[in-house]
């Protein structure tokens, strides 16, 4: 029982682990890029916070599904479930989903915005263009997160 | 759903009338000026010379920068300031008055300004430069070298300054500190010139730091004044120049009240120099010239009429454009749709003649971003804020758009909120129909269903250009058995009902039947055959739209995370409620920010990857007519005709 708890809390662990790192180094490439634009033309400052946060959902999809763990297995609540060891395993893996494909996502996401942000740098016309692009990136942590969730909600405890 | 009907329009006039009619066709915008198709021998296009405007358009814009320093600056002015407004028959009533001389004044009273403000800084280094070095109380004058002695002023690291003295005490040299810092001590030095070398070998040693007056402290210097009596002559000289700086600045402020006139000045002056340059699209004889372009075709009257006063001096015909012109294109929605336009514009213009997009987006795009956002309270705040800043800054042109387009989908985030999501976390259960936290399944076969329904609109919107492009065969067999195979193979798979297993074998008939163009009849039902593995797109279109369910969750349960974080921080002794209305606030405000961000990204990607690659085509150029164009002021012309071109 005690195993079945710990590997439920692994589970959320990795998934804002592993996406808020793929966010923070897609939103950090992002940020590099926008902030040596800006000492050439700072009054882009509004358009170019929009391509760097755009990584940074990847971060907040594992923390969502961490939370939706922590919510299924009662850490919030008076009343902690009773996990036994393979629905500990269910949770663990129902969590990797929205991990990995959000660390992938939000390194590639990070280096297709701060390509953006070189466009903008020339284009400032064509912001949406970019982020129509990175958005195509996000696409599979979406659907990492879709899988996610779908999954937690289908074991039963 | 297609755009407007643009035609080519021919005006042949008298030369005597050229400016005249320029400015009638700039003030009635309705003409998007283009270079004469075929320029016939004899008519010769001018060269517009623009680069006198462009030098008078600088000096303008300069000055209204420099004017712009002393307006009253702030948030509030800023968002609530007004542009001026002209009326465009009060155009030449702007330039009646001497501006070329307030230019000059203005850029007169700027560079004065400039010389003293640098001048007081130049002073202000001489007089830091000197003050370490106040209480020496010799003559400046008399820091030179004499017959016999070297005099000196410089500066030692104080760090140093234990290892000097120990090395000067068996020298013949006078040393008097003259302030002393915790990096830096001044020293006076005295000594005798035939001692120099080894005196240098020890000054060198310890980093010593030589400094002399410079020439323009030196001459401010009368004979047997101090380095204080220097310093007090250079503070009164920083005094008299700031006077003299506040005094320019007074009148600098009191040309301010100019700027609004400049301004007018500096949009009537770029608007003669836009017509000047546009008669290089003429073409030119002896006595008159041509002026073609495009119009709309429900403009042409209004332009006739426009134009009316010239009478015998001015021709104009109009013909449909010919197969081989590529017209521009201006999108024509009814008002509701309009600012759908802002996404189809973002995508591209469609091609002159094909379908317009905007009108069969607009309800998906409505009930898209309505259900990825899905929160009733954030719909609310959306709403209120976009609806104040229309109200309030009346932003012109793509903002103005967009902020509708904002306040339309407000809309549909609190329906589909109230319906689907909750009050800032909090769910309504009176009013909702579906929970999809409990339910996403549900949910999930909805989103698909909505994307089933908006990929099959885009087959059908194929099936339509198509035909319109008189490709029958394939129109009807291919596109067309498209549109009755997947309802066909969705029905049979889910209802088991025999009639719509034998449409969705008729659908796949004409598809393996017309999908390949070849004659040879084996490679074109292999062809066709192949044709047919074009399902999985439409698979992986459909189920592309699964992110709605994706999104829509996100922002439900983001919100509900905010609002357990308020409880646990309620629980918090004395400053609990503080704690828990920063979290409520915050933790919102940022749901808000995210949802609506992604909720729009993405109901616009499958707008644009999922329906517009099943017909649209972009790449048309936009419909630009030749109008007033305004930076500083608004153009408010009395008669409708305008009013109605600039809506």
């Amino acid at each position: 029982m005690e195993l079945g708890m710990t590997l439920a809390i692994v589970g959320g662990a990795i998934a804002v682990i592993l996406g808020g790192i793929g966010s923070a180094i897609g939103v950090g490439l992002a940020g590099q890029a926008s902030s040596g634009v800006m000492t050439e033309d700072p009054g882009k400052f509004g358009s170019l916070l929009l391509l760097v946060a755009l990584p940074g959902t990847q971060g907040i999809y594992g923390f969502l599904s961490a939370f939706l763990v922590i919510l299924k297995i009662g850490l919030v609540g008076e009343t902690v479930v009773s996990l036994t060891v393979s629905q500990g395993w269910q949770i663990l893996i129902a969590a990797l989903p929205v991990a990995f494909t959000g660390l992938v996502s939000g390194i590639h996401q990070g280096k297709v915005c701060s390509s953006g942000v070189y466009m903008v740098a020339k284009q400032p016309k064509d912001l949406m263009k970019p982020v129509i692009m990175a958005a195509l990136v996000e696409t599979y942590a979406v659907l990492g997160l879709l899988i996610t969730i779908l999954l937690l909600n289908g074991i039963k405890i | 759903m297609s755009t407007a009907d643009i035609r080519r329009v021919e005006l042949i006039a008298h030369n005597r009338v050229e400016k005249e009619l320029l400015s009638v066709l700039q003030e009635s915008g309705l003409i998007h000026l283009d270079s004469p198709a075929d320029l016939e021998a004899g008519l010769e296009t001018p060269s517009a010379d623009v680069s006198s405007f462009d030098h008078l358009l600088h000096r303008l814009k300069r000055a209204l920068e420099y004017l712009g320093g002393w307006e009253k600056k702030g948030f509030k002015a800023k968002m609530s300031a007004q542009k001026p407004r002209l009326s465009p028959s009060d155009q030449e009533k702007v330039l009646a008055f001497d501006y070329i001389g307030l230019l000059d004044d203005i850029e007169k009273n700027e560079s004065e300004r400039n010389t003293i403000r640098s001048h007081i800084q130049f002073l202000q280094k001489e007089k830091a430069y000197l003050e370490p070095l106040e209480d020496l109380d010799i003559p400046v004058h008399s820091v030179c070298p004499t017959e016999e002695t070297e005099l000196l002023v410089g500066m030692i690291p104080s760090g140093r300054f234990t290892a000097f003295e120990e090395a000067a005490e068996n020298m013949p040299l006078f040393v008097d500190i003259i302030h002393w810092t915790k990096r830096q001590t001044h020293i006076f030095l005295v000594y005798l010139k035939k001692e120099r070398e080894a005196v240098e070998q020890v000054l060198r040693e310890v980093d010593y730091h030589y400094i002399y007056f410079t020439d323009p402290i030196l001459e401010k210097a009368e004979e047997g004044d101090t380095v204080k009596d220097v310093r007090l002559k250079i503070e009164e000289e920083i005094r008299k120049a700031e006077k003299k700086a506040s005094v320019l600045e007074e009148e600098g402020k009191k040309l301010a009240i100019h700027r609004e006139r400049l301004m007018k000045v500096h949009d009537v002056v770029w608007n003669e120099r836009q017509k000047a340059s546009s008669s290089r699209l003429m073409g030119k004889t002896e006595r008159v010239f041509v002026l073609e372009g495009w119009i709309r075709s429900k403009d042409e009257k209004k332009l006739a009429r426009s134009i009316r006063r010239f009478e015998d001096d001015v021709q104009m015909y109009t013909r449909p454009p010919l197969l081989d012109e590529e017209p521009p294109v201006a999108l024509d929605n009814p008002r509701g749709a309009r600012p759908f336009e802002v996404i189809t514009k973002l995508y591209g213009l469609p091609q002159s003649g094909s379908m317009d997009p905007t009108l069969p987006l607009a309800p998906f795009f409505f009930i898209f971003v309505g259900l990825t956002v899905s929160e009733a309270g954030y719909g609310i705040l959306i709403g209120l804020a976009s609806l104040i800043f229309l109200k309030w800054a009346k932003p012109k042109g793509g903002l103005r758009q967009f902020l509708t387009l904002l306040a339309i989908l407000s809309l549909s985030i609190v329906i589909l909120g109230t319906l689907v999501g909750g009050w800032f976390g909090f769910p309504v259960r009176k009013f909702l129909i579906l929970d999809p936290l409990s339910d996403p399944l549900t949910f999930l076969g909805l989103s698909l269903a909505l994307g089933f329904i908006q990929v099959w609109v885009g087959t059908l919107l194929n099936l339509i250009s198509e035909i319109k492009n008189r490709n029958y065969l394939e129109a009807i067999f291919v596109q067309g058995g498209w549109l009755v195979l997947l309802p066909g193979l969705v029905v049979y798979g889910i209802f088991k009902i025999p009639a719509a297993g034998i449409l969705t074998l008729f659908g796949t008939a004409g598809i393996v039947l017309f999908g390949s163009p070849s004659r040879n009849p084996l490679a074109r039902f292999f062809g066709g055959l192949y044709k047919l593995y074009d399902i999985s797109g439409y698979l992986s279109d459909i189920l592309s739209y699964s992110r709605l369910l994706a999104l829509g969750l996100a922002t439900g349960v983001i919100a509900m995370v905010v609002n357990t974080l308020c409880q646990t921080a309620l629980g918090i002794p004395a400053v609990g409620w503080l704690m828990a209305a920063i979290i409520f606030v915050g933790g919102h405000l940022f749901n808000l920010g995210i949802s609506l961000l992604g909720g729009f990204v993405h109901s616009m990607r499958l707008q644009f990857v999922e329906f517009f690659s099943k017909f649209f085509k972009a790449g048309g150029k936009p419909f630009e007519p030749f109008s007033l164009e305004s930076n500083y002021v608004e153009f408010v012309s009395i008669n409708a005709v305008n009013e109605d071109v600039r809506r």
